[in-house]
This record gives C-alpha cells, structure tokens and sequence, in this order.
C-alpha cells in the first residue's frame, strides 16, 4: 500500500472506531441518570430540562 | 396479549432494552448496501477523494438526519403516531400535513416488496453455498449465467426457485413482523447482527490473509484501491453526490421505518446518544468490515483491473457473481461462502422487517386492527407485488421502482421532514425534542447545520438528480436501471410507475378515512397520550 492510502485508510477507521467505542462507552458506563426501563434516562439532563419545546 | 382498542388509541408497544432497541435500529441500517454499494462506490469514485466527501456527508446529512428522523419519531409517538402522516400532523397544523405523511407510506411498502426479493436471492446463494450448487461455475460470467439462471431471465430457465425463495423470505419477514416490536423485531435483531457482525470479521480476517492471488496481487492492494487518495476528483460533483447518495442509503434515512421504530420510545428516553451509536454502529459495518471483503478478495482473485472492471459491472455482480468464484478456490470455500451470502440475508432481513413497520402502526393505531392482521395481510400484497417484480425483471419492473422509491423517494422524503421538523415545528423546538431525556449534549454546531446545511444539501441533491435522472427516466429517454429503454420495457415500466401512484391514492384515501372516523382536527393536532403506561408486547 502507499503512503497515502495507510493515512487514508488509518484515519477513516480510527473516526469510525473511535466514534463507536465513545458511542457504546457512553451507553454502558455514563449511566448519570435513574434508566428504569434501560431505554434511556428517565430524567432529562440539565441543559435540557430547562427548555420545554411545547 | 391483544391490546388493540378503536378510535386510534391501541396501546402503544414498546421497546425491552436499550441494547435491544439499538441493534434493532442499527440492523435497520446495515444492510445488503454497506457490503456490495459502499466498496464498490469507493473503489470508482476516486479511493481517498471519495472518503473524505463521504464522512463530510455523513457530518452534514447523515448524523443529522437520524437525530431529526428519532426526533420526528418519538414526537410522533408522544401522541401514540407511529407513521408519517401522524408524525408529520404533530408537527404541522395544517390539513396538508397528512397528505404529506403519505410518502413515508408509499416508500417503505414499495421498497419493502422488491428489498424482500433481491433478500431471498441471498437465502437461496445461502444453501447453494453450503451445497456447493454453482460449484463448477468457475468465471465470472458462467456465475451471472448462473444468476441469471435462478433470477429465471436466462433463455430457457424458470422463475420457480426464486419463487421458492421469495415465499420462504416473505414468510419470515410477515412472522417477525406480526411478534411485533419486543417479540419480534428487536429480538430478530438480538440473534441477527451479532452473528452478521462474528462472520463480517471472520469473512475480514480470512480476505486479509489471502495469499497473493495468480497475479501476485494481496488484499492489502485491495485496500489500496478503494483509499488510493486521488484529489483530483474532489472537484466533480459526481463524487460528492456518490458520497452523499450511499450515506443516505447506509443509513436508511427517508424511509419511514427510523421514525416508526423511534415513536416507540417515551419522552424520557434519550434519542441523542442512541441515535449516533446507531450511525456508529452502521458506519463499523460498512467503512471497517464492507470495505475489506469483496473488493479486496476480488483484486486478490482478478487483479486491479480485473477488480475494476467487476466494480463497474455493478453491485449485484460483485456480490452474487464475484465472490461465489473467489469462494470456489478457498479451503472451505462452501462454509465462507455460507457465511458471507446469510450475513447477507440478515443485514436485509433487520432492514426489511422495519420496513412494514409504519404501515402496521398506521391501521393499528387508526383503525384498530389487531397487528398480525395487517401484518399477514400486507404480507399477501407484498407476495401479489413481489410476483410480479420476479417475473418482470428483465423488463426494468424492479429497477423503476428500486429508481422512484428507493432513491428519489428517500431524497423527497427526507427534506419534508427536515423542512417540516426544523422550519416548521422550529428549530428551537426540535433541538430540545432531541435533548429531552438526552445523555448527551449534542454539539451546538448541529443546530445551524440541521437548520440550514442538511436541508440544502439535500434540496441540491433532489435537484440534481431530478435534472439528471429523474426528467430523463420519466420522458423514457433512459431506463432507471442505466441503458436504454426497449420498446417491449415501455408496458412494464409504465406499470411499475401507475402502481406507486395507485398506492400514494389508496394511502392519501385512507388516511382521509382515518381522520374522519378518529375525527381528529387538523388545526388543533392530537391529544398527548400518557406514555406512563407503557406495554410490552
């Protein structure tokens, strides 16, 4: 392979890697909120409960 | 178990886990494109040019787009809306939203009946790998004989195994379909993707460490063919317009099935975090495992040129006619071949059973039919459809719809909803519908390009592809399929295009059925419906 081709190729699989394992880290060790049902939070964040979009 | 009620107010089903709602929604996404489309658009649109135009689409359309498609959803599902025109009514007030919801009935059913077909081909390559049936069909073009053959388009042969194998994958699609979302769906996708994802990286491995082909050529020149950066392509628009097409195919946005699956969710739940762990996952099976089988295999087995020349014969023959050649010469090729044709089968599969999703939701909820009933009876539309997308194959029947539905649809599609869920709805409103219950904090940079960057995007997209293929397609001046259109084609595929317009009045129709008899008003939208009391069905 060329140079150019191993930059290319390490730096789409290390975003795509790097995108899913901060992904999934997030989904099963941040667990910040009370998850009941294991869907998701049950209470929204801060930033967010601030807002009421309705 | 029956929890069907009238006036549009079944009880709402409801996802079992996270884990589970995620691998449902990323099977959705991964499917037959991200191991045939994504090596083969890569590999002839300039390597590297087109990497780098496809993760800027991916940044500007496709990240974007699943958050707005999990936000139209589950602000659908808060008023017990799990289709498009309900979906679309909750955000707009007026009595044209619903009618606009129509296209997301249209599309998913449509694609759903010819996405089922091409899916059986792969059950069928299945066991004719583990049988070694097309053992002997040692070249390329004896294994698109070979294709032919079953497709029942070559001279003399018949349609009846294909039949076999539609009926037997139809069947299987209607059964998880009516276990509904927790009994069936999200547990086809718990058994299906880790086991499409073990044989993704064995399939990897095994291609990795072929030895140098006749030609001397290894699968890392493979993988050179498809990064080789070529920036002298950055400046053709038809690379930028490739990248952004396969993103939007990838991830299965403008489909209607993404937002069906998220109406299923409570406010309370996160949609942010969720839904980039789906693209993320999507994009895992496509960029890291489709890019490294059947492209490299075949410059192993054909060298560049060989592979090249496979690539742009298209996606169905590297699939179907390259790799069954390249199995045929490696150790336990049956076995490899096996695992590459029923990964095949279950990223369709994930796919196609999301596809009916809207439209059980949609007699469900509004007319409060019980869901194997409409489950089994779309299955005999889709097998009435299906029979006639078999036999009229070679007349561009398939190719019409895969050009109507399954391409400019989704692109139609998918600015509706942005300009209705950003513009309309406003983006204030959508961008804290995202956030409720959020684990995450999306980066404040999204919102202006949700607002303004994903909408012209894809207003350029919708534009360029209606001057350059939809006009000519539609004057019969080229078949949808690329070539050109034969006299004896003009009856099918003028037939192939009255049927979706039938299906978008029996829809528009019943819709405005619904509407009456839930006498719902268009100007004062749906009552929110306590989502407290979720059922798992």
């Amino acid at each position: 392979m060329t140079t150019g081709a191993i930059i290319f190729m390490a730096l789409s699989w290390t975003f795509v890697l790097g995108l899913v394992s901060w992904a999934y880290y997030r989904l099963l060790t941040h667990k910040k909120h009370h998850d009941p049902d294991g869907i998701g939070p049950a209470a929204p964040p801060e930033a967010a409960a601030k807002k009421n979009y309705n | 178990m029956s929890d069907d009620k009238s006036q549009g107010s079944t009880s709402h089903e409801a996802w079992g886990s996270r884990i589970g709602l995620i691998l449902a929604m990323a099977g959705n996404a991964v499917g037959l494109g991200n191991f045939l489309r994504f090596p083969r658009q890569a590999a002839v649109n300039g390597g590297g040019s087109f990497m780098i135009t496809y993760f800027i689409a991916l940044l500007l359309l496709g990240i974007p787009l699943m958050w707005i498609e999990w936000g139209v959803g589950r602000n659908g599902g808060r008023f017990r809306k799990g289709h498009l025109p309900g979906m679309f009514a909750a955000i707009w007030k007026h009595p044209a939203a619903k009618y606009l919801g129509v296209i997301g009935m249209i599309i998913p059913l449509t694609v759903m009946i010819y996405y089922t077909y091409i899916e059986s081909w792969t059950l069928a390559f299945s066991y004719f790998s583990i049988t070694k049936d097309y053992w002997g069909n040692t070249t390329q073009e004896a294994m698109v004989g070979y294709l032919q053959t079953y497709q029942g388009i070559a001279p003399g042969s018949s349609h009846m195994t294909a039949l076999g194998f539609f009926l037997v994958t139809l069947a299987i699609n209607i059964w998880v379909l009516s276990r509904g979302i927790s009994g069936g769906i999200e547990k086809l996708a718990r058994i299906g993707m880790p086991i499409l994802f073990v044989f993704a990286v064995i399939l990897a491995v095994v291609v990795l460490f072929l030895p140098p082909g006749p030609g001397g050529e290894t699968a890392w020149q493979g993988l050179q063919f498809i990064y080789n950066p070529d920036f002298s392509r950055l400046d053709e628009p038809g690379v930028w317009l490739a990248s952004a097409g396969q993103i939007f195919f990838t991830l299965s946005v403008g489909m209607g099935s993404l937002q069906a699956y998220a109406s299923y969710l409570s406010k309370k739940d996160d949609i942010a975090l969720n839904g980039i762990a789906t693209a993320a996952t999507n994009e895992t099976a496509e960029v890291i495992l489709g890019g490294t089988i059947a492209i490299p295999a075949a410059v192993v087995f054909f060298g560049v040129t060989g592979a090249m020349a496979v690539a742009q014969s298209g996606s169905f023959n590297l699939g179907f006619a390259t790799m069954p050649v390249v199995f045929q010469q490696l150790p336990l090729g049956n076995v490899l071949g096996f695992m590459w044709f029923a990964l095949l089968f279950f990223a369709g599969i994930t796919s196609s059973v999301a596809m009916l999703t809207p439209i059980v939701a949609f007699f469900r909820e509004e007319f409060g039919f019980k869901r194997e009933i409409v489950a089994w009876s779309f299955g005999l539309v889709a097998l009435l459809f299906g029979l006639m997308n078999i036999f009229w194959l070679e007349y561009g029947f398939l190719d019409e719809w895969d050009y109507w539905a399954g391409t400019f649809g989704l692109v139609l599609l998918a600015v509706t909803e942005t300009v209705l869920f950003m513009w309309v709805f406003k983006p204030e409103n959508a961008w804290a519908s995202i956030h409720q219950g959020a684990d995450i904090q999306i980066p404040k940079i999204f919102k202006f390009v949700m607002t303004y960057v994903t909408p012209v995007y894809l207003l350029f997209i919708l534009g360029w592809w209606g001057f350059q293929d939809a006009i000519p397609i539609l004057t019969n001046e080229k078949a949808a399929g690329g070539g050109v259109l034969t006299p004896e084609m003009h009856p099918y595929v003028t037939g192939a295009r009255l049927i979706i317009v039938g299906f978008a009045v029996i829809f528009a129709f019943l819709v405005r059925i619904a509407w009456k008899r839930n006498k719902y008003d268009d100007r004062a939208g749906f009552v929110e419906v306590d989502q407290s009391g979720r059922t798992t069905v």
